[in-house]
């Protein structure tokens, strides 16, 4: 399975963002600023946002998902348990799973905004697909949940899944870094040789391998595993 | 001093509390009421039971700045300038003094380049900083902030940061889920289903939460 970018260009206004590159299979982490276009390259790769120049090719993957920063935009179910159901899912062990049982006939749009990202996250994540478009998944989220969030990530295999966040601390493991800066999408290549050249790492990664000491990868446990070690 | 008492409203339950002059943070899980906490010291929600005094002011009597996780849902008007100036329009203040109030914000925060843009041009930091703008512009009290940093970078949360630093209000409440920006306040409260569970300096809150994922992970990582 591959996603290519033959000289894609997406431009608004005085906007534009170019990207050229393949995602191969594994956990691709894309970052950049607020405004730097990660989202509207999330959307080029789901088919919601046509390039103006180049193309994207799809290369053996059949089934792709894209999870929206804002859960709202996903609800279709009138209550929390039919939106389980709308998406395919029982939606028992999914409430279960992230404790919404006692919730399961309000309206989804009453819950509060981190609760709404569980259930959308849990119903986005039970399913398997070739392409897996993950948009600032950690918004809005509580710090137990992002780190179950990162779990859950981390112990995914198969297909191609792109993560799209500013996220400043909790990352899960990933296979490859890509960064957008100033209107362009730089491959910074696989882990761990991509942290030298990840040019906005965020404060704490900077500073752990400023100090010398040898990050094997981004997740929680890395980062204290690596600064554990002598 | 912000002295709460018997406070009741929805799942919110604090029999007593009293919140310092600075910065005061306020953490917990989904759902655990902080929205709700920030609603009622705003203003917006008024207590079943109890009462909030600000500077012995109820919170409706106070002026207070807000700044919502989704600026969008608060914007007024089409143009950045306009937008910054509702709150001295809506008090019906004097052109001129409305004019050098805005200026003078858009100054201090280094935003001078965005007041003749649309509000629909610019970026989701962008739009936050304009909030914020707008709810600073008339001075208030009290700012209170929910969640706005979920959407920002690194270099935004640390822009704001250091703009409610040199802002001279008493009294800033933000709720948030980085820890690191958590720490950086003056006071902290944690909730949980509704309930003050931990308050005090971010150093003594976080002592109590250090079995949990809530502790910074930037202090476990020490280098």
């Amino acid at each position: 399975m591959k996603l290519h970018f033959n000289a894609v260009r997406a431009n608004r206004g005085d906007w534009s963002l170019a990207a050229q590159g393949t995602f191969c299979e594994g956990m691709h982490l894309v970052s950049g600023d607020v405004g730097s276009g990660k989202s509207t390259l999330a959307l080029m790769i789901a088919g919601l946002f046509s390039p103006t120049v180049g193309s994207i090719v799809s290369d053996g993957i059949s089934s792709k998902m894209i999870s929206m920063q804002f859960p709202e935009y996903h609800v279709t179910g009138l209550t929390v348990a039919e939106e389980c159901r709308s998406w395919g899912l029982d939606s028992d062990p999914i409430l279960s799973g992230i404790n919404l049982n006692h919730k399961r006939d309000v309206a989804p749009l009453t819950l509060s905004r981190g609760e709404l990202k569980r259930l959308h996250l849990a119903c986005v994540l039970a399913k398997k697909y070739d392409l897996l478009l993950l948009d600032e998944p950690f918004s809005s989220l509580d710090a137990r949940e992002k780190e179950r969030l990162c779990e859950i990530l981390s112990q995914r295999t198969g297909g191609i899944t792109i993560l799209f966040t500013h996220e400043q601390t909790c990352f899960p493991q990933v296979d490859h870094i890509w960064e957008i800066q100033q209107g362009e999408l730089f491959d910074r290549g696989e882990m761990p040789e991509a942290l030298t050249r990840w040019m906005h790492a965020p404060t704490l990664i900077k500073k752990i391998i400023s100090s010398g000491k040898i990050l094997k990868n981004i997740s929680p446990s890395d980062l204290q595993e690596a600064v554990c070690r002598t | 001093m912000i002295v709460m008492s018997g406070l009741r409203c929805r799942n919110i339950r604090i029999d007593s509390l009293t919140i310092p002059h600075g910065i005061t943070s306020v953490i917990g899980p989904n759902g655990s009421g902080k929205t709700s906490f920030l609603r009622l010291c705003s203003g917006i929600t008024e207590p079943e039971a109890g009462e909030i005094l600000i500077d012995c002011k109820k919170p409706r009597e106070t002026d207070v700045g807000w700044v919502n996780e989704f600026p969008d849902k608060n914007i007024l008007f089409s143009r950045v300038s306009d937008e910054i100036a509702s709150c001295l329009r809506f008090s019906h203040r004097p052109c001129s003094e409305k004019d050098s109030a805005v200026l003078a914000i858009a100054e201090t925060m280094d935003i001078m380049h965005l007041l003749d843009r649309t509000m629909r041009e610019l970026s989701g930091g962008e739009k936050v900083l304009v909030a914020l703008a707008a709810a600073l512009v008339q001075r208030p009290k009290i700012l209170v902030l929910d969640e706005y940093d979920s959407h920002l970078d690194e270099t935004r949360c640390f822009q704001i940061e250091h703009i409610l630093r040199s802002c001279a209000v008493p009294y800033v409440i933000r709720c948030t889920q980085q820890m690191e920006t958590a720490a950086r306040g003056d006071y902290l409260l944690y909730l949980e289903e509704g309930s003050l569970l931990y308050n005090g300096s971010p150093a003594r809150v976080f002592a109590s939460l250090c079995q949990t994922p809530f502790y910074p992970l930037s202090w476990r990582c020490e280098v």
